[in-house]
């Protein structure tokens, strides 16, 4: 028998993957970017539902608020034309596209299957009382070399995205 | 009944209440605007329908439902009809989390028990962040106005309106935490309560704390709200509408409701940051409720009256927030795109920056 937290939960999920299938098959990449602030709030949700009201909130400012009105501006911009077909054909990329799939699924099992009791005891240590203070204490302090670490592969990729569109071929191209 | 149905019975009508009221709130703030500009201007506004020309806007309200309904011929059709709806979204949800008043404390009678009914749609425990990250979605609904439209100047206002959110929401955000460091919570009732009371002969409230703090809060929150001085995203004199160009009728209208609602949530925001929330100066909700305790012999009713004389406190003190946005918008003249852009990273940004260290160094020294 379903509790109504299972049917809530349930029915979150489905949005979520609808969304997210939607983001990879529109043809448009407007409406992609739209079906990926749908996803992003549906996660947010799910955060919520977990007790995690920080994270969710930090979901929806971030994501939903910030990064995706970015890509929508950006798409708005370039006018891009809509693709006659959802995915590009070729057998070489084809494969490319199913190791990466098949690599991603991999990391995801991997981690449910190694992580998923350490993460139940971590959650239980947190608890859900005064998260937020905690989630601070634990990345400021326990944590503060991965959160740094990260924040210095974004700026990588960032710098990374402005050398390959100055490449030949790009929007921003020195011809 | 159970006592989940009960809750759930409460809520949703608590949030069909709320969110009349922000619907019902936009003709007396079309009036007091239209009204307002005039006085400003010199002229006389709408004073012929009704007294003082209240009923010109229901009149409106007709005009509007009865005027035809399309959708231009490139426009796509979907994103068309959602933006003007998903533009309600972000002011209505925000509302419901901010507390109004004092909770009621009705007694047990008969078989039920006592219960606490909170002046609040919901009580989202992390109040600040549940607000900021809703009002963040507001962007969406103008880039769909704008995109759905298939108009250059439709298109034109969204992309400007939506870079103006975005950049502005950093000084926003930045002012907004140095009242989280003050008061240590990002619960909207328990800031309120935390400005009770007295200091050095003046209401304890945030703005002796964070004066420029509320300075450079209550600037974004105009950039937010796409008002004047900040309207580059209507702009009429160049974008003709700007995002709305290609609306009519009731669609046109709930941006209108869209805009009004954002200014609620701000003059709201304003209010229990920096100027103590529901509460009264020199009184507390406690005195108020020990003195009407004496006079009426139901707890029930003397909790509900001190309810009622803070709600009517908050409201006064949104009201009068609610005018200087209009104040504002028909006083100051509009930027220059270049100069928005300027102030809102070279000048809001490095300030409330500023204020964040200079708080949490002063939190540093003088808490120890």
């Amino acid at each position: 028998m379903f509790s109504s937290y299972d049917i809530v939960f349930y029915l979150l999920a489905l949005f979520a993957l609808f969304s997210a299938f939607g983001v990879v098959t529109s043809a448009s990449p407007i409406y992609s970017a739209f079906f990926l602030v749908l996803a992003m709030m549906d996660i947010a949700c799910l955060f919520v539902m977990l007790g995690a009201f920080f994270i969710a909130g930090v979901q929806l400012i971030v994501y939903a608020g910030a990064v995706v009105v970015l890509f929508v501006m950006v798409l708005m911009l370039f006018n891009l034309h809509q693709e006659t077909e959802a995915f590009s054909r070729g057998t070489i990329s084809g494969m490319a596209k199913l190791g990466v799939t098949g690599l991603l699924c991999g990391i995801l099992a991997t981690t449910l299957f190694h992580f998923a009791s350490t993460a139940k005891t971590i959650a239980a240590e947190i608890g859900p009382e005064e998260s937020t203070e905690k989630l601070a204490k634990l990345l400021f302090s326990d944590y503060l070399f991965g959160f740094e670490a990260i924040s210095i592969l974004i700026l990588v990729v960032a710098v990374g995205a402005v050398a390959l569109s100055q490449l030949k071929g790009g929007t921003h191209a020195k011809s | 009944m159970g006592g989940d149905a009960f809750e759930v019975t409460v809520n949703l009508v608590k949030m069909a209440v709320i969110f009349l009221m922000m619907v019902q709130m936009v003709p007396i703030l079309v009036w007091a605007e239209r009204r307002g500009s005039a006085f400003i201007q010199n002229r006389f506004g709408p004073n012929r329908v009704g007294p003082l020309g209240l009923t010109q806007l229901l009149a409106d309200a007709v005009k509007f439902i009865m005027k035809e309904e399309f959708v231009p011929g490139k426009a796509t059709a979907l994103l068309f009809y959602a933006a003007p709806v998903v533009a309600l979204i972000p002011a209505a949800l925000s509302l419901a989390a901010i507390p109004y008043s004092v909770p009621v404390h009705v007694e047990a009678f008969g078989e039920y028990g006592p219960y606490v009914f909170n002046i609040q749609g919901y009580e989202a425990g992390l109040g600040i962040l549940f607000i900021l990250s809703v009002s963040s979605l507001g962007a969406y609904s103008i880039l769909m106005a704008g995109y759905g439209s298939a108009n250059k100047y439709s298109l034109m206002g969204a992309l400007r309106a939506s870079a103006q959110m975005v950049s502005y929401e950093l000084a926003l955000s930045l002012s907004v935490i140095g009242v989280v460091l003050i008061y240590g919570t990002l619960n909207l009732s328990e800031i309120i309560k935390l400005q009770e009371g007295v200091k050095f002969g003046l209401p304890n409230w945030g703005i002796l704390y964070q004066p420029l703090g509320f300075v450079l809060f209550f600037s974004c929150a105009f950039a937010e709200c796409n008002r004047l001085p900040f309207d580059l995203s209507e702009a009429e004199g160049e974008l003709v509408a700007g995002f709305h160009t290609e609306y009519g009728g009731f669609k046109m209208l709930l941006f209108f409701m869209g805009e009004y609602g954002h200014m609620m949530v701000a003059s709201c925001l304003a209010t229990i940051f920096y100027f103590g929330g529901y509460n009264i100066p020199y009184c507390t909700p406690t005195e108020v409720l020990q003195i009407l305790e004496t006079k009426f012999a139901s707890s029930t009713v003397a909790s509900l009256l001190t309810s009622l004389v803070f709600l009517i406190s908050f409201l006064i003190k949104v009201g009068f927030f609610l005018w200087l946005f209009i104040w504002v918008r028909w006083t100051l003249p509009r930027f220059r795109y270049d100069q928005l852009m300027n102030l809102g990273w070279k000048k809001m940004l490095p300030w409330s920056l500023f204020n964040l260290i200079l708080t949490a160094a002063a939190m540093l020294i003088l808490k120890g």
